[in-house]
Order: structure tokens, then sequence, then C-alpha cells
């Protein structure tokens, strides 16, 4: 590849300078003058009808100005996840904004807009709502059964979709293994612990039009659910672009309740409503699934895979939302297709319960998978006395291969055999003792996990939107500004989208300016989750750029009487391929084509001369070309107290295949801040819900614990692959989530080798760890 | 959420304000300090009907006095005075104190007090272990004077003490022992902010010859609705060399003290565990501060 | 009931009209305007609140403003001296601590104390200095290179 401006370059992030200074522009800080404030009533009860609402000593508190209950909702359900169509056939249409039946402790009932934040609250204490409480039921097994109480009338045994998949001959696969290993694999909720509060604040013109802004993942999909959930088209919704949110890790991925309650107080009272979660909201709005893996493997003795048979069980909760996604992505990327298995069969199960609702997570059911497959990858190695490494390798693709899922791709750019060595050699993998061989109270060991398939982006999986799009316009300063509707979560969108531009139009990176975006003026962008920013919006930044550079070089040609297809650009001047002496400025061509058609100048007035008239400007929209797959394997080393049974993560060395790396900077902190959360899932994180009131018991950072730097072992080290995807933007791939699929997997496999004995059900506490020594 | 029912935020500048201030108010006045714990409360919704705050952070305790026979802290002391305290420093006696106060995060140290700390009756805090470990007073003032209660007495249960109605709390006294006395504070935590799952402090005197003279084992965390004293341990100490044999049996005698809780946290049975396990921590280091 | 109470700011006296039980986050983000503290728990467990009273980090939203009215208060928009940033939020950004920025101004907080206290903190010193601050972007190690750079111009 030839030399770059500033790919592979780490420019200073662009954002960095607002948010060390106060960070003015993060939708919490959004306000407007005379707006209201928005407060929910919520359910204490996991599963009731409501019988009666009584608001009306709340509407006499001085102060309020509107309540809304369920009566007052459009009796419209339908999907809240924003990647998907609103009544996308794969998924469940069950969601509304209030309903008369609660089915989860928490669930929104009435909404209160009030002059201020303390009214609105002190409005809710006067609301009178008459309950009848029905049965419950809170594991998702349980509720399966025959005669178990039953949520939503449409799905029989609470089972909301039950997908599966099958491939080769199970009987014979079985029968030609040498040995079969079955095993169960239990995950818990997680939430995301997006630092900025889900907060939005709706406004609505005389003609019902609405304009909002949200911290949220997708403008486009806010539009969309938003129209949808109020019942009014969809250009009624204008949806403004956050600069950035705090953080989002896949929890700000679906409309919730506050952006289409806000609205329709706004409708109802003609003023801007402000609505923001409270922390204690935040923890029951969204959450990683929880999934119960059943898995059983066939392998001949020298580790050759013959036959899986896998079971997963989702718990979605009172509605479907993701969970009839997660378990797909779960099936297909989590379990079934990463490896080479000539005999498999899938069957996913999402059940409701009377639990909270789950969200997307970063990883989005694959975490789950890895979980699962690597926990009994290790504990076939170690039975077997086979190499782990060489086992891996002999049951996975291998680059060049053709992509397992996407039928006509290839897995171009896949080079995990590199990832797996040199992540060994770094750890020091050879040197590693026998499982639970160490001497001592505290014992040491070493494990690994490898996710071999992932995704940069949606393209080949049904119902997900997919493409992106961008607008580039350069200005007469020699600057361009960059209008697209991708979010920048944190991750680094902003630096990212910056740096595709100015390499394309070979320009500094402090000339590019990513500015304002709603969707009345961006084109269409699919969300910020997937792993799909760089891949995807990268690529259609990119081909904006290009078209902008196109019409720079029309302009140029006419005013340099040059043929357009001998020009290059370089340092902001335009010039004839090979002659640097013709080079003009690039703002001089700009400033010409932007001029007015008659100047005045030193002679008097004289037309301009070229042709090419108008805003140096291009667009484009459009899907990306494929798929291709990250590949990283995680390296850990952890010391176990075997008297507490607490662990401390000492090590972590992460190899990666992203393709090219657009920012290494950015790149190394997707990992360090993906092992922070993949270690908050492995040893700690848990939401937890009393099994009878249904109420939250980790609603605040006191009780849902998330590593602090105490926690964290001193190095995470990255090592990125030397690698060049054909199809992605300058040889880039996307990597966010592998960040997050492999920790809790390669953690519980260090445990192991620690302490020989394997714990199979996450989160890793030092409970769980004395259990499994019988010191409990 | 807010506390929207508190009508008035007082700052006195002198007790006698103070219990005018709670006799005027009765039920519905809170004292406040740093804020820690009432914020706490508040945003569980564990608060209700408040409807003043007394701040006592300009009656002027907020300082450690110390004499040869006791040293005597301030209720506004803040814990990150307390911990830059020289004595408590270099003190083997007051080694429990120094451990208690290396745990909190930097934003605790210098917003909670001592009088705080003690005050809110919470079983899950640190501080009031260690210093019932070292058999602290409470001094309190109300209409009826001031008094010393023995921090022993004082804690009544899940956030109650037996402080009068217009009684407050303006400090806490602790005697220096005499000859060599030793103490050390474990807890464990799953994060480096958080509430004890379960923590241990214990205090031993010791003879000129090497023999434990006296022994004070207390344990907090989830523990009870109260912290606990384990006199099977303090007896199991007493007249040994606190070696490693005492030190396991103390261990296997707290066992006989303990019928911890079971929560979202962590099982009976597991905080039942680590009392021993960390007992036996908390004494090694003990011993090990005092050589 | 409101108050009008006057605060030091930044070493500007704002007046504000505060209820008695406005916490000092409240007071600054919704009275004096003042949004770079940030709220994001509201319960004293992530740290985005942090602020210095008489030069010590606190979390904001757990103090009382009535109890620091004497006080001088220094939040992240005091940071920068004579136009020029403090050496704490230039090493964040070469550092490329900031993802998304959420946690960072109430860390930067606690590490002014931290290096005012302690100007040559070891990595142990600088990780208890922030752990009253949680991150979910980063897993800290920008942070602790951006305050062991920072500390390198202290």
């Amino acid at each position: 590849m030839s030399t770059t401006n500033v790919i592979g370059k780490s420019i200073t992030r662009p954002d960095a300078y607002d948010k060390v200074t106060g960070g003015k522009k993060y939708p919490v800080n959004y306000t407007l003058p005379g707006m209201l404030h928005m407060k929910i009533l919520r359910s204490p009860y996991p599963h009731a009808k409501i019988l009666s609402i009584d608001t009306s000593e709340a509407e006499k508190l001085k102060g309020v100005r509107a309540v809304l209950t369920p009566d007052e909702v459009p009796k419209k359900y339908f999907t809240p996840v924003y990647f998907v169509p609103y009544n996308a056939p794969s998924m469940v249409q069950d969601f509304i904004l209030l309903s008369d039946t609660v089915r989860w402790a928490g669930q929104p009932v009435v909404a209160v807009a009030a002059s201020s934040e303390d009214i609105a609250e002190q409005a809710l204490e006067l609301i009178d709502v008459e309950y009848e409480e029905l049965p419950t039921v809170f594991d998702p097994e349980e509720a399966m059964k025959d005669g178990a109480p039953q949520l939503h009338e449409a799905s029989p045994n609470n089972i909301a979709k039950n997908p599966s998949f099958e491939f080769g001959d199970m009987e014979a696969g079985f029968e030609d293994a040498d040995h079969i290993f079955e095993g169960v694999y239990e995950t818990q909720r997680a939430h995301t612990c997006y630092m900025e509060p889900r907060v939005c604040v709706a406004d609505s013109d005389t003609d019902g039009r609405i304009t909002i802004h949200s911290s949220m993942q997708h403008t486009f999909g806010l539009r969309e659910k938003l129209a949808v959930a109020l019942d009014i088209p969809e250009s009624m919704v204008n949806v403004v672009k956050p600069t950035y949110i705090g953080g989002g890790f896949g929890g700000k991925l679906d409309i919730g309740f506050i952006e289409g309650l806000a609205a329709l107080l706004s409708l109802k009272t003609g003023k801007p409503v402000r609505a923001e979660h409270s922390r204690g909201e935040d923890f029951i709005s969204t959450t990683r699934n929880p999934i119960k893996v059943y898995l059983k493997t066939g392998v001949k003795k020298d580790g050759t895979y013959t036959a899986r048979q896998i079971k997963s069980i989702l718990d979605c909760g009172a509605h479907a939302t993701h969970g009839s996604e997660v378990i797909m992505v779960h099936g297909l990327y989590g379990t079934f297709f990463p490896w080479k298995c000539p005999n498999q069969i899938w069957e996913g199960f999402t059940v409701y319960t009377n639990n909270m609702i789950g969200g997307g997570y970063r990883g989005y059911g694959a975490p789950q998978g890895c979980f699962a497959v690597e926990s009994q990858n290790d504990e076939i190695c170690e039975t077997l006395d086979l190499d782990p490494i060489e086992f891996r390798l002999k049951n996975t693709h291998r680059e060049g291969d053709p992509h397992p899922v996407l039928e006509g791709h290839k897995l171009a750019s896949y080079k995990i055999e590199e990832c797996l060595r040199q992540g060994a050699e770094r750890i020091g993998f050879d040197k590693r003792q026998a499982a639970g061989s160490a001497e001592g109270v505290k014992k040491k060991g070493i494990g690994f996990a490898v996710h071999p398939l992932w995704v940069s982006g949606c393209v080949g999986f049904p119902d997900i939107y997919e493409h992106s799009g961008a607008t580039v316009k350069l200005n007469r300063d020699g600057t361009a500004d960059v209008i697209s509707a991708c979010v920048d979560l944190g991750s680094g969108q902003i630096s990212m989208l910056t740096a595709v531009v100015a390499e394309e139009l070979s320009l500094s990176a402090d000339k590019v300016r990513i500015v304002y975006a709603d969707t009345d003026t961006a084109p269409f962008d699919a969300p910020t989750h997937a792993s799909r920013a760089t891949y995807s919006a990268g690529l259609a930044t990119k081909a904006a750029a290009v078209e902008t550079k196109k019409r720079l070089f029309k302009a140029a040609a006419a005013v340099m009487e040059a043929n357009a297809d001998d020009l290059v650009l370089e340092d902001g001047k335009v010039m004839v391929k090979g002659v640097p002496e013709s080079a003009v400025p690039m703002t001089d061509i700009i400033a010409r084509a932007e001029s007015p058609f008659i100047q005045v100048g030193e002679q008097g007035p004289a037309p301009t001369t070229i042709a090419e008239k108008g805003t140096i400007i291009g667009t484009a929209s459009q899907a990306p070309p494929s798929n291709p797959s990250p590949v990283g394997a995680q390296f850990i080393e952890v010391e176990v107290d075997t008297d507490t049974g607490e662990i401390e993560v000492l090590r972590v060395v992460y190899s990666a295949d992203v393709g090219q790396v657009i920012h290494p900077n950015s790149a190394e902190g997707q990992v360090e801040g993906g092992f922070q959360q993949g270690m908050g899932y492995a040893l700690m994180e848990n939401l937890q819900f009393d099994q009878e009131t249904g109420a939250c018991l980790s609603a605040d950072f006191l009780d849902y614990k998330i590593p602090t730097a105490m926690e964290m072992p001193s190095n995470i080290e990255s090592i990125f692959i030397d690698s060049h995807e054909p199809t992605g933007p300058y040889g880039g791939k996307s990597m966010s989530e592998m960040c997050l699929i492999v920790p809790a997997a390669a953690i519980a496999n260090a445990v192991y080798n620690a302490i020989g004995v394997r714990i199979t059900e996450l989160p890793i506490t030092p409970e769980k760890v004395l259990k499994a020594l019988g010191k409990l | 959420m807010a506390l929207t029912s508190v009508q008035s935020f007082y700052s006195p500048e002198d007790s006698k304000a103070v219990i005018e201030l709670l006799d005027k108010h009765e039920d519905s006045a809170l004292i406040v300090a740093g804020g820690t714990f009432l914020h706490g409360l508040v945003s569980r919704g564990l608060l209700s009907g408040i409807e003043a705050l007394i701040n006592i952070q300009k009656l002027g305790l907020n300082k450690i006095d110390i004499s040869s026979d006791a040293i005597n802290i301030g209720a506004t002391t803040l814990l990150g005075q307390l911990k830059n305290c020289p004595e408590v420093k270099e003190q083997a006696w007051l080694g429990a104190i120094k451990d208690a106060m290396e745990y909190p995060p930097t934003q605790i140290m210098n917003s909670g007090t001592v009088g705080g700390s003690i005050s809110s009756s919470c079983p899950f805090f640190d501080f009031p272990v260690s210093l019932l470990a070292l058999d602290g007073n409470v001094q309190a003032e109300g209409s009826s004077g001031s008094r010393d209660i023995p921090l022993e007495e004082f804690f009544a249960g899940l956030f109650e003490n037996s402080l009068g109605s217009n009684e407050f709390v303006t400090g806490v006294r602790i005697p220096v022992p005499a000859g060599s006395t030793t103490s050390a504070f474990i807890k464990m935590e799953t994060n480096a902010n958080d509430l004890a799952i379960i923590n241990v402090a214990v205090c031993l005197s010791m003879s000129g010859t090497g023999d434990c003279e006296q022994a004070r084992v207390f344990l907090g965390g989830g523990v009870g609705e109260s912290p606990v004293r384990s006199p099977s341990a303090e007896s199991a100490l007493v007249g040994t060399k606190v070696d490693e044999e005492a030190i396991e049996k103390a261990g296997e005698a707290v066992l006989n003290d303990l019928d911890p809780l079971s929560d979202h946290r962590a099982s009976a049975e597991y905080r039942k565990a680590m009392g021993k396990v960390l007992l036996k921590r908390a004494l090694a280091s003990a011993m090990q501060r005092l050589s | 009931m409101k108050q009008i109470i006057e605060l030091d700011i930044n070493d500007e006296v704002h007046e504000l009209a505060v209820e008695p039980y406005d916490s000092l986050l409240r007071t600054l983000r919704d009275k004096a305007g003042m949004q770079g503290t940030k709220k994001g728990c509201d319960s004293g467990g992530c740290g985005c609140c942090t602020v210095l009273v008489d030069g010590k980090a606190v979390y904001s939203c757990m103090t009382m403003v009535m109890s620091v009215e004497d006080k001088k208060i220094t939040t992240v928009e005091g940071l920068p001296s004579e136009g020029e940033l403090d050496p704490i939020q230039q090493a964040f950004i070469d550092a490329g601590a900031v993802q998304c920025g959420y946690c960072t101004c109430g860390i930067m907080m606690a590490t002014k104390q931290l290096l005012t206290d302690n100007p040559k903190p070891t990595e142990e010193e600088i990780r208890k200095g922030i752990s009253g601050n949680l991150c979910r972007c980063t897993g800290y190690q920008k942070i602790v290179e951006a305050i062991q750079l920072a500390a390198a111009s202290y």
C-alpha cells in the first residue's frame, strides 16, 4: 500500500479538546427554553393487570402540565430495535409504550410532564393505580413448561422465537467420534453501563412535527420507531444526530420508553419535554440477554470435530425486542459457524419471562456462545491431552476459505494462525504449567480463547439495515465538511470519518470537520453497532469524498485547462500528474467554482471563465460490498486466591487481525475498554432481581459492580497482525465487539489452569470458586 | 431523586443551637455533615418526611486531639484527615484505623466524616468496626448534657442506635491502651468502591513476654444488623503468643459467633467462611505490625 | 423554599436560587449553567460529577450545596489558566485517554487533587487516586498513561 497521509497514524481525536474542556455537546446538556420535565410511574409488580388509574390528584399539583396514561397511547405493537424495520418478519412485534398489562417490575404505567423534575416526581406519588396481580415466572425453562403463566397470547409456552439450523448427519457424526463432551454453560444479565444516561428532549411544531435530541446509537432508527410509536408519517419526525454521546455499547440501540412518551407529552402540551433516566431506570432498561447453552460435541482422538449439537435458551424477559435477533446472532456467529464441524445442529429458544427486557450489548449473543464453546474446547484439549493452539487451528477456517455464512464471499483477510501464535508467544504460553499444579494459596494460571468468526456489519443478515451514506463538501477556506448520520459512541467514529476524508482529499486532519446532521438533511446510515461503522460508514464516506474529488477535478480542469483524468491532489494542491509546476491551490479552484458569475476585477467586470460552477460537493449512499470477519485471540494470566476465591487478572495479551488499522490509538482503546467490560462480565457483573417481587437488587453502582482502575491489570497488550482487507476502507475492517467476545472464556480457561476446576456459570465469583474447590 | 420534603437547611454554630433545632423539628430533622450517607438513603428511597437538615460542620468539630490517655476525634473530622493523622499512620495500636482508611476512594475520604460513619449505624461500613476493636466511645450531646456511650452499646440494629431524640454525635474517644498493643482491619470487597461483603478488625494487647493479655475481635459487613463481636475467637487468643496455631484456633472459633446474612452479594455460608479467613489474615497482619 | 446563596465557582461569585435540598451537582449544572460536571449515577458510584471543594475532590452529587456556601468550588471549566489548558487536560488529549469522554472531566478533577498532593505518583497511587471514578470505554490504561504524562510536567 502506498504511503498514507493520516491512515494508521493516530490523528489527535477531533472531539478530545471539547471533551476535556467540559464536553458541551452531549445530549444530556441539551435544553430548550420553557421545556417541561417528564417522569415515569413504573409498575411495582412483575405481572399484573391494571384495573384503574386515577391521576386526578396529580393533575391538581401546581406545575403539573400533562399526564399520559395507557389509553392515550396509539395501540400499535412494533419492534423497537433500531436496526430492523419496525414490522420485520424475523422479529416479534410485541412492544408498546404503555399497556394495560404489566409484565415486568419497572414497566412504565403513567408519564407526567411538569415544570420541574421535582414536581414531576412528586406528582408520581399522587397517582393511584389499582392492579390485579397475575402469576409470575422468572426462569425461562420453567416458562416453557405447559401450565406456566403465559405472558403473550400469541406465544404458547412463552416461546417468542424458535430458530434452528442443521447440516450433515448428526447420528453418523456422533458415531464417528472417539469422545463425546457434554456441558451446560450459563451466562447472566450484564448492563452496558454507558456513563451518560438515556436522555432526550422532544419538541413539537404547531403542525405536529417532532424534533428530537436523544442519546442513542441510531438517528434514522429513532426516526422510524418514533413515527411508528406515535402513529405519524416518518417525515413528521426529525432526529438530530448527537455530536457525540456518553457511551452506548449496544445499550442505546432501541427506542426505549422516554422518547415516545416525551414526544406524546410534547404534542399534548405544545412544549418541549425533556426526560432523563435515573441510573436505576437505566439498569432496568437494557441488558445482555442471559443464555443457557447445552453443548454436546463429538471429537476424534486427534481433536477433529465430528459432530456438534447445541441448544440455547435465551431469557428475553417481558418483551422479545433484541432477544429475537440476539438468539440468531448467537446461533450463527456465536456457536454454529465459527468452527468447522461437518455435522451440526443448533436450536435456539427466545423465551418470555417476567424479567426485565433485554437489549443490545457489544458482541450481541457471541460472548455467551464463545464462553460455552471455548470452555468446552479447553476441556477437550485437557481431557485428550491435545495442544490447544493446534486443536483450534485444526477446527477453524483459514485465510482464503469461503465465508461460512455469506455465499459467494471468502475470508480474504483472516490471519487466525498469526493471532494464535503471536499471542501465545507474547504471553509465554509454552511455559504454562499443568492445570491445578501451582503451589501455595495463591495460584497462577494461563488461558486463552479465540473467536474465529465475527462481522464488519450486517451484510447477509435477514431484515437488518446496512447501507450508509455521507455528503462531503469543500469550503473556500480549504476545509471539508462531512455530513454523516453515523453516531460516535465514543469508540472513535469522528476520528475514523475524519481520517478517511482527510486521506481521500489529501487534507490534514484539522481541515476536516464532522458537522451538524439530522434525518432531514443527511443520507440514511444504519446504526453504530455490529462492528460496522469503520467498514460500512467508512466506505460510504470515502465514496462521498471520491465524488467530491471528481467534482473538484472537473472545476480544476476548467481552471487549469487540463484534462480532469490527468489531475491529482497533493498537499491541498491540484496538479497535472507528474507536472509539479502546474499546481494550483485547491482553495483557488473552490473559490472560482463558487464565485459570482461576473466578477469585478481591476479591469472592471468580467465573466468568470469556468463552466463548473457551484459547490464542490459529493454524496454517496451505498451498501457495503461484503462482511469481512475480524478475528482475535486473547491470552490471560490470572492469580486465584484459593482461600477466598478471589481472582486477579495479572496480564492480558490480545492479538487480532482487524485489517489495516485506521487509528492505532483508538484501536488499542477498543481492546483495553473491551477487556474492562469482558473482565466485569467474567468476574463480577450481574444484574440481580428478587425472585418473588421482581425488584432489581443491583440498580446502582453500589450493587452493580464493574472494575475500577484498581482491579484492572496494569498492562493490556494489543498486537495487530499485519493484514489488509481488500474490500475495506484502506484495507480496514471493524473490531469493537471482538474485544468483548473473548475475555470471559479466556478468563474462565485461565482460572481452570490455575485451580484445575472449571466454572461454567458466569460471573465467576469468589464464592463459586470456593464451591468449585470444595471449600464451601 | 431529591429530598423535596426538606424546607430548611441550618448551619448552626454551637451545639446548643443544634439541640434546639432537634427539639423543634423532632423526627423530621436530620443531622448532616458530608452528606454521603444521606444521599445514599435518598437515592434508594429510604428516607421520607425529612423537613430540616442540620449541618454541623460549623461547630468546630473537625479536629483530632491527642492526649496521653485518649485520642478524641471530632464528629466532622473527615476520613481523609484521620488517614493523614501522624499517630494513625505510625502507631501499631491504631493499625485497624489505618487499614480501614486505605479502602475508600478519594471522594469519600474528602466528604465522609467520622461522626457520620458512626451515627449512620450502617453495618456495612468499615470505620465503626475498626473503632469497635479499639474499644472506642461515642461522645453525644443533648438537652440533658453530654455523655460517652461505649460503641458496643451504641449500635442497635440496621440504621438504629441508642441516641436520644435530641442527641447527636459530637465525636469519638479512643482510650490509649497500656503496654504493647497492635490492631488490624481487613475488608472483602468486589471493587475498590464497595461496601464490605464482610470485614474484620482485631486488637491485641501483648504482655512483655509476648503473651496475649487482651483480644478484641469484631466483624462487620453482612454479618448482622450491627457489627458483631467474637468472644470465642478472643478467648482462643488470650494467653497465647498469637502464633500460627493460635491464629488457626481463633479462625475456627470465630465460626461459633457468626450467623451472617445471605443476600445478592454473598451467601451466609460464604460470609462465614470468609470471617475465618479474614480473621486469620487480620491477626497475622496485626502481629506483623508489632514486629 | 428557594434561597439565594452566593457560591464561589472557579474564582467567580455566582448568586443562585437553590432549594435547601439541592446538591452541588444540580446547582452547577442546572442553576449555574456549568455543564462540564456530569451526572452519571447521582448516587456517589461513578465519579462523573467529581469537583474540587477547597482543593479536595468530592462527589458533587452527594454534596449539599448549602454546606459549601463558604467554600471554593473548582470545576473542569476552572482548570485552564490564562487560556492554556491544564497539563492534565493536554495529557488526556495527547495520550488518547478520551473516548466517549463522559467520565473524563470527573477523572481529571480527581487527578488534579492527586497531582497537587503527590506530583510524582506511582502507577499504584494513580490507580488508587482514580478508584472513585468509573470509566466504561478505556479500561483505564490510557487514562493512567495520561496521568503519568501530566505528572511529568507537574
